[in-house]
């Protein structure tokens, strides 16, 4: 039936879904009251009439611009970059951070077509320019694109007078030695800190 | 460690296998095309999970089988273990085992099982191209020390990335893979230096023992200075113009290669047929010295058709140095008995359409 095919499809483009798990997810649908199909095709509606990207840091928002940089009590002087929006997230999970973003939107991965004019880059320019900024935060992911991706940031922010920090690798809180993989335990000792 | 048992179904053109073999090894006895390198190829796959042979999974599948299964019990001496590999045409799914079962990832099941193949076709080591020497370093090293393995993989994935940015000519994305190159590339680099310093002497030794007169040596040939890291930036910079116009890096260990020389000629140009092939199973030999000394433990031997192209003093030179490495199982294959040297006495197999039994009588009966 094209109807349910023409489901099966959209379902299947999403990430982490394959064409299997789209069929088990459209007949699950199917067996749902009508209601409840219907409340979802209006959520779906709504989030793509809604939300937009923020124009001042990428991240999703609803109004015109999104809730961080809405906040006057957010610190302006210190820029968190990050690759996705989802993010935003998990930095303020930590609850520490009481500066401002930058959502790149991606990482730098030549291969898969991603050059800097896919990214955030210029927004990131314009935000580092625009003076208020004095730290930037690389916080892109610890993966070989990730890295990258915080080079690239890195090399052009040189030389406009801001200081630029990188998160650290290291350690998980409550981890054991025993289980800390080469990688992570060799960075942790170039990260090692003076115990004050 | 050595295979008690093989147990294989629809590889190449074994439709079923159960296969007792003798704890210091066999040889197998068949026409051409009747299996023998097959089964070799079963036995070494669950090394590195893929085909000796280069061939993708589905070419391994026996005609009209939905998948093949290779599982091996060896004997170790902690204890009995297994080493299992299945792979289902449907889906193209990979299952590795290591003792019953499923390791997190299928890098942990890697140098479980070591063997040491060597093919005809591995005379290419000297006759052939630079990459032919790469593949046999990394593999030799990444077998020994899985961080080479993961140096390895990310070196080449950076390298990747690099290259697409210089193919679009965007120089910056390029840079920005730079360090990564540099701090992946280095251990790369000091890794086979040190291989090659501490095994070119043991090479020339086995070419020495294999009956070859002639003084043979090797040479790592790359750019020593960066295996240090901060040596990195530098030669990136002065290949960033040549770089972008070949759109690829021109520098770093992907380009190095091994130099093997017979006096002071390559061999690959002064080397007779035997010659050669005497080189490469002195490599072959190297290798397995390799991985025994990283693992505590003795790989087997899978030499295909070994003794073919090689004149009578060097056949028995060869025999002598499989009997007598310590431990090892040697698993041998030859299209008729008297291409093998008398020397040789190992328990006799015969494989006929994929199937492999047992002789009672001598070999040459």
């Amino acid at each position: 039936m094209a109807a349910i095919e023409d489901l099966v499809g959209e379902l299947s483009k999403l990430p982490g879904i394959g064409r299997k798990t789209a069929q088990r997810l459209t007949y699950h649908l199917l067996q749902q009251p009508r209601e409840r199909m219907n409340r979802l095709a209006r959520v779906l509606d709504t989030v793509a009439e809604r939300v937009a990207s923020c124009p001042e840091c990428g991240n999703f928002c609803e109004g015109e611009r999104c809730a961080i940089c809405s906040d006057s009590r957010r610190d302006g002087s210190v820029l968190c970059v990050v690759e996705e929006a989802s993010a935003v997230g998990q930095v303020e999970r930590s609850t520490t951070y009481k500066g401002r973003y930058l959502v790149l939107g991606g990482r730098l991965s030549p291969l898969e077509g991603v050059g800097p004019e896919q990214l955030r880059i210029g927004l990131l320019r314009h935000r580092v320019g625009a003076g208020e900024v004095r730290e930037v935060i690389l916080a892109t992911n610890p993966s070989l694109e990730g890295e990258a991706t915080a080079t690239f940031v890195h090399q052009l922010l040189a030389g406009m007078g801001v200081r630029v920090s990188r998160l650290a690798r290291g350690l998980p809180v409550g981890g054991d030695l025993e289980y800390i993989d080469g990688v992570t335990l060799s960075h942790a000792l170039e990260a090692r800190q003076e115990v004050p | 460690m050595n295979v008690q048992q093989v147990h294989a179904t629809g590889f190449r053109n074994i439709g079923r296998l159960e296969l007792d073999l003798p704890r210091e090894g066999a040889i197998f006895l068949g026409p051409n095309g009747q299996g023998k390198t097959n089964l070799l190829e079963a036995i070494y796959y669950p090394v590195l999970f893929r085909s000796l042979r280069s061939a993708r999974d589905t070419e391994l599948i026996r005609h009209g089988e939905s998948g093949f299964r290779v599982r091996l019990d060896l004997t170790d001496p902690t204890g009995p273990r297994s080493i299992e590999a299945g792979f289902l045409a449907a889906g193209r799914r990979k299952r590795v085992a290591v003792d019953g079962a499923e390791p997190a990832r299928m890098n942990d099941a890697l140098g479980v099982w070591l063997a040491v193949a060597f093919l005809p076709s591995d005379v290419a080591l000297i006759s052939g191209g630079a990459s032919e020497r790469r593949q046999f370093l990394d593999r030799a090293l990444a077998l020994s020390d899985p961080r080479y393995l993961r140096n390895l993989r990310h070196y080449r994935a950076a390298i990747e990335q690099r290259n697409a940015a210089l193919r679009k000519g965007d120089a910056p994305s390029a840079a920005a893979f730079d360090p990564l190159v540099a701090r992946y590339g280095a251990p790369v680099i000091a890794a086979r230096l040190a291989w090659a310093e501490r095994c070119g002497p043991a090479w020339r030794d086995v070419c020495a023992t294999l009956g070859e007169p002639m003084a043979v040596s090797f040479a790592y040939r790359g750019r020593p200075e960066l295996v240090d890291p901060d040596a990195w930036p530098a030669a990136l910079a002065d290949a960033r113009g040549r770089d972008l116009a070949t759109a690829a890096t021109s520098v770093g260990p992907h380009r190095d290669d091994l130099t093997l020389s017979l006096g002071q000629v390559p061999l690959r140009v002064a080397g007779s047929t035997g010659q050669q092939r005497t080189a490469a199973i002195a490599l072959k030999l190297v290798e397995w010295d390799t991985l025994a000394e990283a693992s505590g433990s003795p790989p087997a031997l899978l030499l295909d058709d070994v003794f073919a192209e090689l004149d009578r003093d060097r056949q028995d030179r060869l025999a002598a140095r499989l009997l007598h490495t310590p431990g090892c199982q040697v698993l041998v294959t030859a299209p008729r008995p008297d291409e093998l040297p008398d020397a040789l006495h190992l328990p006799v197999f015969d494989v006929i359409r994929g199937e492999v039994t047992r002789r009672t009588a001598p070999r040459a009966a």
